[in-house]
């Protein structure tokens, strides 16, 4: 019963670092989120509070999650990830439309997204099926078929919902941790040209929308209307803001409403353009400290299930965050995936959080452990 | 932190280490590229891009769709679609609004013209989101907007499509009206919408929304202060929407407007042979054009609260005591339940005695001895009531149920009643008191509780007239695309058989011939010659009236209390062609009042028909001669 036998070790060798980086880059979230809010006077129960509550939850829940030793959460890694399934099967019969797709599962008290979740659970059962299944030679693509299996189940629920940034994200993580894994080159070479072919394949599965919005990164002079305005808008946002920023609360692309999802999945924008160049280079360096930490927890792991683990958590959170960023600087087409600890929004900040105590559990027993 | 770096347990340490590095590597380089990118954006471009932001000058803007266009059945367009000009102003950063709004006033006045808009401009009105000023504007308040661009900065006019109801209130109530999206149906809806939208509101326009209202484009361009574009950064063109062409005959229809002469009431004339309806009146009505530059608070407060009710369509949406034309379906079922034979006479002294109470004959010195044919042709009330009492009322609503009487018909519009078709068990949930057999007594002649709409009524009596199928009434013949090729083509749909047997079909059939073509029948004001009209009159009460005239002149009746008058018929008597309803409120009696107006439908339709006919038999002549040669 490891779980249970309370080491003073734990808070001796506790992970400090990660957390003032997480909590610095959720503060700013926070005052962000303020200011996209801050001219809407519509809601008596404004984002940023919300916001607030969000993360004091998923505190909570990384707190239990960095308890608890991570060897014995990933004994439940198949039941995490069937409590996952159940739920994304659940969002395809009784979800909760908005905006045309069917994401949520709502309680009654809050609406949940077990897209989030599932990126949270597929992490956990790739790490622990990569560390019962290990090999020293590369993989072959057979040995991969089973975890290609795992991931494909639920990328296509949430296709279907449809959310195709998420299915992306989830795409991106399996490729990561095979890639990292290692992967036989032939292999490689077959999955990757199949997967080729299979693409236009794919074509006919997307929705009108999804095809407009590739068409219209792929060729901007397509669609300047719909996401295409989005982008415009959220590059004028930035660039406006200069070298030193307009300041708080004084954006006038955000303060005017000009700007799509402001909340959520164009948050870098308005902080681009209140705190300019100089504060968007601190928050990258922020967000790349963070990164590069994850993968330090990585190296530093005593098993290779920490290792998997942590290299899987941080490989989340660089692909959102670059997927994020390079989308609203216009360098990327717009998939909707949100900006980690800054966007507006409960399921993904709980995840996130939860993540992270996964991140700390396994940066502080790498230490226990040894000893 | 070196000390620690170990992987003791793990596979191949420095087979990771070397792939960490790989992906640092990788990392770094996509960080370096967002940041460079970044750059690009604030550093470089910063300055032209904070020019912009601080013109908000790139506007979204939609573009409207036209509608479909609504036609008759031969093609002639009903409703077409016109330009309508719109003042609208966008509110600029640190201007003086209501300065602005004064001065347009001002140059209004000038030409003793005046702003509609006339409440205070809003305080925190949203900054770069137009407001509409004015809608449907003449050319010469365009012509001067235009001309006084310069002193009216953020002033501008826009174009957008209106619907042009091209025949106004004859139409109305079948065609309805478009408006703008309103907040609840904004809000009922999933992103398809968005607000500006214009959509169907009522009728056809309503129902068949879907096909009408086509697509939305947009634009995005750059802006000069005066809302002129500079530069069109993308646009996306509106698709129009289908054209609907209707089974109304336009003729016939203007023909039955005219002959209510604003009278107020309902008429539908349906082809018995599939059910399409050829003509479909409610009466007072209201202009759909009104409705398009969004209708005054005043008007809207008028019509609603109007007591003849132009908004409703009557046709579909009124009930009424059908009368005397419910005793075809008392026929009926006695005839197929047995209870009496064609030829079996009764006496009808005027009235009859059931307990203490006594229902009159309409005729009250009585009509002697009548069988069937006679009891329809005259109406005979005592006939009626003594079958009903021997049926019994569940059986009339079981027949009553089979003419499709107490549901809805299914008709290609909203708002449909059901009307109500009583039994015993509906009576005991309804008021927990047991069925009087004096109910069934009235029931039989059509008073009491039985409702029917003017649609059910002539579509029960069209039923009859094809031999025995209950058709579904529609509109739509069908929907075609914006180059006329049919997108999708409406069947008739059968809604169920009557299952009367022949013999009962042709008595019933020739005692409704009787009532307009025999002497002493009701209905001889809609008789026609070679037309071979079958009917039958009614006269439904409003109120529980006092039933002798006597006590009715007594009592003073006012206007909304005087007995509705109905007629309906259809012709000719072998193989009928046209089913007409006619219902006039509190008019009086159908046969002096609604039969005359059904016969003037009756006119324009053989009228019609005889036009088309040279043309048909002539082509109908040369194609045997060239299958001869």
């Amino acid at each position: 019963m490891i779980f249970l036998k309370f080491d003073r070790r734990i808070f001796q060798h506790f992970d400090w670092t990660l957390l003032a980086l997480v909590l610095a880059i959720c503060a700013i979230g926070i005052l962000n989120i303020y200011s996209a809010g801050f001219s809407a006077s519509e809601s008596h129960f404004p984002f940023y509070v919300k916001q607030i509550q969000w993360i004091l939850l998923g505190l909570f829940f990384m707190i239990v999650v960095f308890l608890i030793d991570y060897r014995v959460i990933c004994q439940a890694a198949y039941l995490i990830y069937g409590i996952s399934v159940v739920l994304l099967i659940i969002v395809f019969f009784y979800g909760y439309t908005t905006h045309g797709s069917q994401r949520w599962i709502s309680t009654g008290f809050f609406a949940f997204q077990p897209s989030e979740l599932m990126k949270l659970a597929l992490i956990i059962v790739l790490a622990h099926y990569f560390d019962k299944h290990n090999s020293d030679e590369p993989y072959k693509l057979r040995e991969l078929f089973i975890p290609f299996v795992i991931v494909l189940i639920p990328c296509l629920l949430i296709l279907k919902q449809p959310d195709l940034g998420t299915a992306l994200i989830i795409m991106l993580l399996f490729a990561s941790i095979i890639f990292f894994m290692g992967i036989n080159w032939k292999s490689f070479a077959i999955a990757l040209g199949s997967g080729l072919v299979l693409m236009p394949l794919g074509w006919y599965f997307l929705k009108d929308y999804q095809k407009e919005r590739l068409l219209s990164f792929l060729n901007p002079e397509h669609d300047p209307l719909g996401t295409g305005y989005h982008v415009i808008q959220s590059m004028i946002a930035i660039g406006s803001g200069g070298v030193f920023g307009k300041g708080f609360l004084n954006g006038s692309q955000t303060q005017l409403k000009f700007l799509p999802e402001q909340q959520t999945d164009f948050i870098f924008s308005v902080f681009a353009e209140e705190w300019g160049f100089i504060g968007a280079l601190v928050l990258a360096i922020m967000f790349m400290s963070l990164i590069l930490w994850g993968l330090k927890i990585a190296l530093h792991s005593r098993d290779l299930l920490g290792t998997i683990l942590a290299f899987g958590i941080t490989a989340l959170i660089s692909w959102e965050v670059f997927i994020n960023v390079g989308m609203v600087l216009g360098a990327l087409p717009v998939v909707g995936i949100p900006l980690p600890f800054l966007s507006y929004g409960g399921s993904a900040m709980i995840c996130l959080m939860t993540a992270i105590g996964l991140l700390m559990n396994i940066s502080v027993r790498s230490f226990i452990l040894k000893s | 932190m070196e000390k620690h770096f170990s992987l003791q347990n793990g596979p191949e340490p420095a087979d990771f280490l070397k792939k960490l590095k790989i992906i640092i590597a990788l990392l770094l380089i996509i960080f370096f590229l967002l940041l460079v990118r970044l750059f690009y954006l604030q550093v470089i471009q910063g300055e032209e891009l904070k020019q912009r932001s601080e013109n908000n000058s790139v506007r979204f803007r939609k573009i409207q769709p036209l509608r479909g266009l609504i036609m008759d059945r031969n093609g002639l367009v009903l409703v077409d679609n016109r330009p309508s000009f719109d003042v609208l102003y966008m509110p600029h950063k640190g201007k003086d609004h209501e300065a602005v709004i004064e001065r347009l006033k001002n140059i209004y006045k000038s030409r003793s013209l005046e702003l509609s808009y006339d409440q205070p401009f809003p305080q925190n009105v949203k900054l770069y989101q137009p407001v509409k000023l004015e809608k449907n504007v003449s050319m010469e308040k365009v012509a001067i907007v235009e001309t006084n661009a310069l002193s009216l900065p953020g002033v501008y006019v826009d174009v957008s499509p209106v619907r042009l109801y091209l025949d106004g209130e004859i139409m109305a109530s079948v065609i309805g009206y478009t408006g703008e999206i309103s907040k609840e149906e904004l809000e009922k809806t999933n992103d398809e919408h968005a607000s500006g939208d214009i959509l169907g509101k009522q009728g056809v326009e309503k129902y068949f929304d879907a096909y009408i209202r086509g697509r939305r484009g947009a634009e995005l361009v750059e802006v000069n202060v005066h809302e002129k574009e500079i530069k069109n950064l993308g646009r996306i063109d509106p698709i129009s929407g289908y054209n609907v062409v209707l089974t109304i005959d336009a003729d016939l229809q203007k023909a039955a407007w005219q002959a209510f002469a604003g009278k107020p009431g309902a008429a539908v004339a349906l082809d018995t042979r599939d059910g399409s309806v050829l003509a479909m009146v409610s009466s007072p009505a209201f202009d759909p054009n009104l409705f398009n530059s969004g209708i005054s608070y005043e008007l809207w407060d008028k019509m609603q609260n109007n007591p003849l009710n132009p908004l409703s369509n009557k046709a579909i949406s009124g009930q009424y005591p059908p009368g005397s034309t419910y005793k075809l379906i008392v026929a009926a079922a006695a005839l197929e339940e047995g209870i009496i034979t064609p030829e079996q006479k009764i006496f009808c002294n005027g009235s009859f005695e059931l307990g203490n109470r006594t229902y009159r004959c309409w005729q009250k010195k009585g009509h002697g001895y009548v069988d069937l044919h006679r009891a329809i042709v005259e109406s005979c009330d005592v006939y009626f009531y003594t079958v009903g009492k021997m049926l019994g009322v569940d059986k009339i609503a079981k027949y009553a149920k089979l003419f499709g009487f107490g549901e809805a018909t299914g008709i290609d519009l909203y708002y449909e009643k059901r009307g109500l078709v009583p039994t015993k068990e509906w009576k005991m949930a309804r008021t927990k008191e047991i069925w009087q057999v004096g109910e069934t007594v009235s029931i039989s002649i059509g008073q009491g509780f039985d409702l029917v709409t003017p649609l059910q009524l002539v579509n029960a009596y069209s039923a009859l007239a094809n031999g025995g199928t209950l058709w579904r009434p529609h509109l739509i013949k069908r929907i075609e695309l914006t180059d006329g090729s049919i997108y999708k083509e409406f069947l008739p749909e059968k809604k169920g058989e009557l299952a009367l047997s022949k013999k009962t079909i042709d008595v019933l059939g020739r005692a409704l011939w009787g009532v307009v073509n025999e002497a002493g029948g009701t209905g001889s004001a809609a008789r026609r010659l070679n037309s071979d009209v079958c009917g039958k009159t009614g006269t439904s009460q409003v109120v529980g009236l006092p039933q002798s005239d006597k006590a009715r002149r007594e009592k003073k009746i006012s206007a909304f209390q005087r007995d509705h008058a109905l007629f309906v018929c259809f012709a000719p008597l072998k193989s009928p062609e046209i089913a007409i309803v006619v219902i006039v409120e509190n008019a009086g009696h159908g046969g002096s009042v609604a039969a005359p107006i059904a016969r003037k439908i009756l006119d324009a339709y053989f009228e019609g028909k005889k036009k088309l006919k040279p043309a048909q038999v002539a082509a109908h002549h040369q194609l045997p001669d060239k299958l001869q040669d």
